[in-house]
């Protein structure tokens, strides 16, 4: 009797444990991007119409959306690449209208296909990014953490489509930004490269920098984002944590046609090719 | 400050390290402009003009056939004598160009006159259309007859003119060419390379990446700017080491006024390539523009065609050419040993050009 009571005293006290170590995750958490009725407007159409959202700090954030809903337009709004034509947009308490140039100083941004300098090696474009910002960079370690430290002579255009993608994400790590905005970081990619890069933005979450990303891939959403946006036409229709989105879908008594199947054909092919990058 | 001038650092670096790189870029920059001055120095070479003539000989005189032999052996290879077999062939060849003009030597050519000397007229024909090569090939055998009178004891004619060189030394014919070949280098790598570069980058999207962070336009365009002046001046360097070494090319003038008048004149250059290149969003923007800057540039500025023959509206507008100055500069100094007061005109409208060209492009630049 008295055994079993120590042990229930100490599942017990195990799960007041963690349940205040999630408690002070969230009153810890203090928003680092607010975004208030942000609005671009294109030859009288708002292509980003009045969205509001709130991005903490130490998340990974997606925005999801059919191609056209305006989820490059509202990252690129946020990241000081485009003008405000309404609304507000802060990160880390700076408005980004009123300062583009500090908010660049702060966050690392991937663009939507990146295109590089030719001729030039990884280390010299890493030491040329940094220059830009004016700091001075540890090129082998950022290549290490992406692995890429074999290629550190070698120029973008010799790299494999993953490589290139781990290096774009490496070059935008110069500044050690707080806030990562990554457009499209998967598109083009291969399984086992789609889920090297989903363990290096886990990684890069880990070390306490938000992460805001966008994806056409649902299963990508699904595994990396804590909470996520749903765009389409310019508006937000949903935007809740991937568990609670489907849980309020079944709520509302919807089914899969078929049975959920136990695998499928994506499991097949890791199952068979494995999960080491090739490159 | 101070982050601003890393960031230009670094651009400046990589910039180069990619032009390095580029083996397209270093020929078009160090090798076409050579290719270039050896083709025109060779032209405008006094030394190596000849002419291809034929000789048609009517005459069985000893004197005669001593011309002809005394033409063939010609150590100077000034006239190049070509076999024929007739008149009518010659004259095919003078219609192909293949030969610059036939002498005919007439019957009587060589016989004696009264004096007991020999006389003749010999005739020059020449191609409808090459008046040029037909007087001058004419003077040239002028000075031969002249000196054969003058070998067999012609009485002295009663007038004659006594010329002298004036100056230190003559300039030559090449020394003029080349500071317009200097000018037009540094037009075509500063215009047109750095034209063509910009929006290509655009295209592909690099600029998209630096846009990305705090970096400026203008900290990439003194980046670029900088570079391609340095550029443009290592291409100059080693033309005038070739002009020098191949063409005996003198430079007359003081270093201290030429290096820096060089440097403006690349950034000038540079900084109208600079304005094209940062307004156009491609390729095919760029290229009617750079026509557009190029062309009165080449033809106005007194480059190529001394703007002494040009008709007096033609001067008035050669006047608002950029590029009229640094021919100008360029002769002024390295031809008459101009300093900074003499060719003081042409450093002030260089720089004055380069300083607004650089504003405005800053002004209408284009990321993307």
């Amino acid at each position: 009797m008295e055994n079993i009571g120590k042990v229930g005293w100490i599942i017990l006290l195990k799960c007041a444990n963690s349940a205040e170590r999630k408690w002070k995750y969230m009153i810890q958490t203090k928003p680092i991007i607010n975004v208030s009725h942000l609005v671009k407007t294109y030859d009288g159409k708002n292509v980003v119409n009045n969205i509001s959202f709130t991005v903490s700090e130490g998340e990974i954030f997606g925005i999801l959306g059919p191609n056209g809903a305006g989820k490059t337009t509202t990252l690129e709004m946020i990241e000081a690449l485009r003008t405000i034509d309404g609304g507000r947009a802060e990160i880390d308490g700076i408005d980004v209208a009123k300062n583009p140039k500090k908010i660049k100083e702060i966050i690392g941004i991937q663009l939507q296909a990146t295109t590089f300098y030719d001729k030039l090696n990884l280390r010299e474009q890493l030491k040329l990014f940094a220059s830009l910002y004016g700091v001075k960079v540890d090129a082998d370690a950022l290549l290490a953490k992406v692995q890429l430290t074999e290629k550190a002579k070698n120029y973008v255009e010799q790299l494999s489509g993953g490589q290139k993608q781990r290096f774009a994400i490496a070059s935008t790590l110069v500044n050690h930004p707080k806030v990562l905005f990554l457009d499209e970081p998967t598109t083009g990619l291969d399984p086992q490269a789609r889920r090297d890069m989903w363990d290096l933005i886990k990684q890069i979450r880990d070390e306490g920098i938000t992460v805001v990303l966008t994806t056409h891939y649902m299963d990508e959403a699904e595994i990396l984002c804590d909470r996520l946006a749903i765009m389409d036409a310019g508006k937000i229709i949903t935007m809740d944590t991937p568990q609670n989105l489907i849980q309020a879908l079944l709520k509302r008594g919807f089914k899969k046609k078929q049975v959920v199947e136990q695998a499928n054909l994506e499991d097949v092919f890791i199952d068979l090719t494995g999960k080491a990058i090739r490159e | 400050m101070k982050r601003y001038f890393t960031g230009v650092r670094g651009i400046v670096v990589s910039i180069f390290k990619r032009f390095m790189r580029d083996k397209m870029a270093l020929f078009f920059t160090f090798l076409f402009p050579l290719i270039f001055l050896l083709i025109f120095g060779s032209i405008f070479n006094n030394k190596s003009i000849s002419f291809d003539v034929a000789i048609i000989n009517h005459s069985q005189t000893e004197f005669a056939k001593k011309f002809v032999e005394g033409a063939k052996s010609d150590d100077k290879q000034l006239l190049k004598i070509k076999d024929v077999n007739g008149i009518d062939q010659a004259r095919e060849k003078l219609k192909r160009s293949e030969i610059n003009g036939i002498i005919v030597l007439p019957e009587d050519f060589g016989k004696a006159g009264a004096d007991h000397r020999p006389s003749g007229t010999m005739k020059v024909l020449y191609a409808k259309g090459s008046d040029q090569a037909g007087s001058a090939l004419s003077a040239l055998l002028g000075q031969v007859t002249d000196e054969i009178n003058k070998r067999m004891g012609q009485p002295e004619a009663p007038f004659k003119v006594a010329s002298e060189e004036v100056g230190d030394k003559a300039l030559s014919n090449f020394d003029y060419t080349f500071t317009g070949l200097l000018a037009f280098s540094l037009m075509s790598m500063g215009l047109f390379g750095l034209a063509n570069q910009m929006p290509s980058e655009k295209q592909r999207g690099s600029y998209r990446r630096l846009r990305a962070s705090p970096f400026t336009s203008g900290q990439l365009l003194l980046g670029t700017t900088l570079v391609y002046t340095v550029i443009a001046m290592i291409s100059a360097a080693s033309m005038m080491l070739v002009g020098a070494l191949v063409f005996k090319f003198q430079m007359r003038g003081d270093w201290l006024v030429f290096i820096p008048f060089l440097a403006l004149a690349a950034a000038m250059m540079t900084s109208l390539g600079l304005m094209v290149g940062s307004w156009a969003k491609n390729e095919n923007q760029a290229a009617p523009l750079v026509n557009l800057v190029s062309f009165p540039m080449m033809f106005l500025s007194g480059a190529f065609f001394p703007a002494y023959l040009f008709p007096e509206w033609l001067k008035n507008i050669s006047q608002f050419i950029p590029m009229t100055y640094v021919v100008d500069g360029f002769r002024l100094i390295m031809t008459e040993s101009a300093g900074f007061i003499a060719a003081g005109t042409q450093f002030i409208a260089v720089a004055v050009t380069t300083l607004v060209v650089y504003i405005i492009s800053i002004r209408i630049f284009r990321w993307e």
